[in-house]
């Protein structure tokens, strides 16, 4: 399997449920409606108000979350969540997921050998990444629960844009990152896109549309088949 | 994806996050002493006046209970990590971001309480080197051998019911029937702390339904009575039935409560 090529994403009716709480007398939440949504190698943006189903979407394009009906094409074939979590790389929108007690580099030594990359490998990446976001070198040694959370938020990036894989999926990426970083940062996204289907999602629309020639809207769970919106 | 390295992933993480509180690990070595030598003056207390059930195991009260107690803090780290563990990763939001990976089941499973294993058999060894230089304990008729096969098959069950606690954690969170069992039971019932033969009829009969019985006595007359694995024949293939049982079981309903955690969206949730 290629992992640093990118690949058509086609994805069909996705219906994503979440049960109410058990005896909450709650109703179940439908996050995604019968999501429509095509992709293939480059940056597509994904842009929506809050609640509109956005981060549901890349959490079950990512395979974190298990869909209820539809369909994931991935290069032509059909993606089980499985399958999903080999090839994509996820970067959340909330930065903290991270082990706060171990340095930064300590943390992407450890997720990067969880996604099959070697110590070397994703200490060298790390160096690599870290100074395009601004990011100095003695932040990657500091202690995680130190970093501010503009430095978690570059962390974050690093791991997902460290594991090369064929599908990003970039959850408000800008969030917390200065000017500089935000640079460094569609920058990367640009590199990535050469190379890999890249989706990402901002509430600021200057930001998507530098980051990302077409742009997609997703509302209510439901995004319309087709082009550019 | 190389198992090893993920193995070696976990118990670095876990190795430099206990090495970051340093006090914790002074305080529980220093605990588990003061643990023996209460049980230690207990011995000493009824000293030669054995009681008729520990004539089995031809050994004083003291140095059954020390066994014991060495023998089950390393088969219980099995019972008590895993849940302990994702419980950990729930509260500290790393769960979701650790199975957003390709990380699968068995890998994870196998990963995420090496850590406890390789520091209980760190506490295994202080054990041993306090029963055979403070405490003078004579453990010359041991059968080793007999000793490590039913150590072999007791920490495989034990890490079974482990993993089937924590599948109550991956779902509801809070709230472990499986655990407070475990906690509060084993112990109890499972003759840890005395023989089995000391309770009453009915409840011998509930401690013959519990794994730790049969390990700690089959390790008990291993130890002291140089017991082959002839002499322990009932205890070991009963010992290998729990685990023909429970492993494969477990493994399948981790797999299971996750998968429904997945669709529930609860990965994130503590």
């Amino acid at each position: 399997m290629c992992y640093y090529c990118g690949m058509r994403l086609e994805v069909k009716g996705l219906v994503k449920e979440f049960p109410a709480p058990l005896f909450s007398g709650g109703t179940p939440l439908r996050a995604l409606d019968g999501a429509d949504l095509e992709a293939d190698t480059g940056v597509t943006g994904v842009g929506g108000a809050n609640g509109s189903g956005k981060t549901t979407l890349f959490k079950t394009l990512a395979g974190v979350l298990e869909k209820d009906a539809g369909t994931i094409l991935a290069g032509g074939a059909a993606a089980s969540a499985e399958r999903l979590r080999q090839l994509a790389a996820y970067c959340p929108a909330n930065p903290r997921s991270f082990y706060f007690r171990l340095t930064a580099g300590e943390n992407l030594r450890f997720f990067g050998a969880l996604a099959g990359l070697s110590p070397a490998e994703a200490e060298a990446r790390a160096a690599k990444l870290a100074p395009r976001l601004g990011l100095a070198a003695v932040d990657l040694g500091r202690r995680f629960d130190r970093l501010s959370e503009g430095t978690m938020q570059k962390v974050s990036l690093i791991r997902a844009l460290s594991r090369r894989a064929p599908l990003l999926l970039l959850d408000e990426p800008f969030r917390g990152l200065d000017g500089i970083a935000c640079r460094g940062l569609l920058e990367l996204i640009a590199e990535a896109g050469k190379t890999s289907t890249v989706l990402v999602t901002s509430h600021s629309r200057e930001l998507l549309a530098a980051a990302a020639a077409r742009t997609l809207r997703i509302g209510q769970g439901r995004m319309p088949p087709g082009g550019p919106q | 994806m190389n198992a090893a390295g993920v193995i070696a992933a976990f118990v670095r993480r876990d190795f430099l996050a206990e090495k970051s509180y340093r006090l914790s690990f002074a305080l529980g070595a220093l605990a588990t002493l003061a643990n023996l030598a209460v049980f230690y003056f207990i011995g000493k207390l009824f000293g030669g006046g054995l009681a008729p059930q520990l004539e089995p195991f031809g050994t004083g009260y003291f140095a059954y209970v020390f066994t014991a107690m060495a023998f089950f803090g390393y088969i219980g780290t099995g019972a008590g990590s895993y849940a302990g563990r994702l419980r950990l990763e729930q509260t500290q939001g790393t769960l979701e971001a650790t199975l957003s990976t390709p990380l699968g089941v068995p890998a994870l499973l196998l990963s995420m309480s090496a850590w406890n294993f390789l520091f209980a058999t760190f506490e295994l060894l202080v054990y041993a080197l306090a029963g055979a230089f403070i405490f003078k304990l004579d453990l010359g008729a041991a059968n080793w051998w007999s000793a490590g096969l039913v150590f072999l098959l007791s920490a495989g069950c034990f890490a079974a019911l482990g993993i089937l606690s924590s599948c109550f954690v991956m779902l509801f969170k809070r709230g472990n029937p499986l655990a407070w069992i475990l906690n509060n039971f084993e112990g109890l019932l499972g003759g840890v702390y005395f023989p089995v033969a000391v309770l009453p009829g009915w409840l011998i009969a509930v401690s013959n339904l519990l794994p730790v019985t049969y390990a700690v006595r089959a390790f008990q007359l291993a130890v002291h009575k140089g017991a082959g694995p002839a002499m322990i024949k009932g205890d070991l293939l009963a010992l290998a039935a729990f685990d023909l049982l429970l492993i494969p079981a477990s493994v399948w309903l981790f797999g299971r409560a996750v998968r429904r955690a997945r669709r529930a969206g609860t990965l994130g949730e503590y």
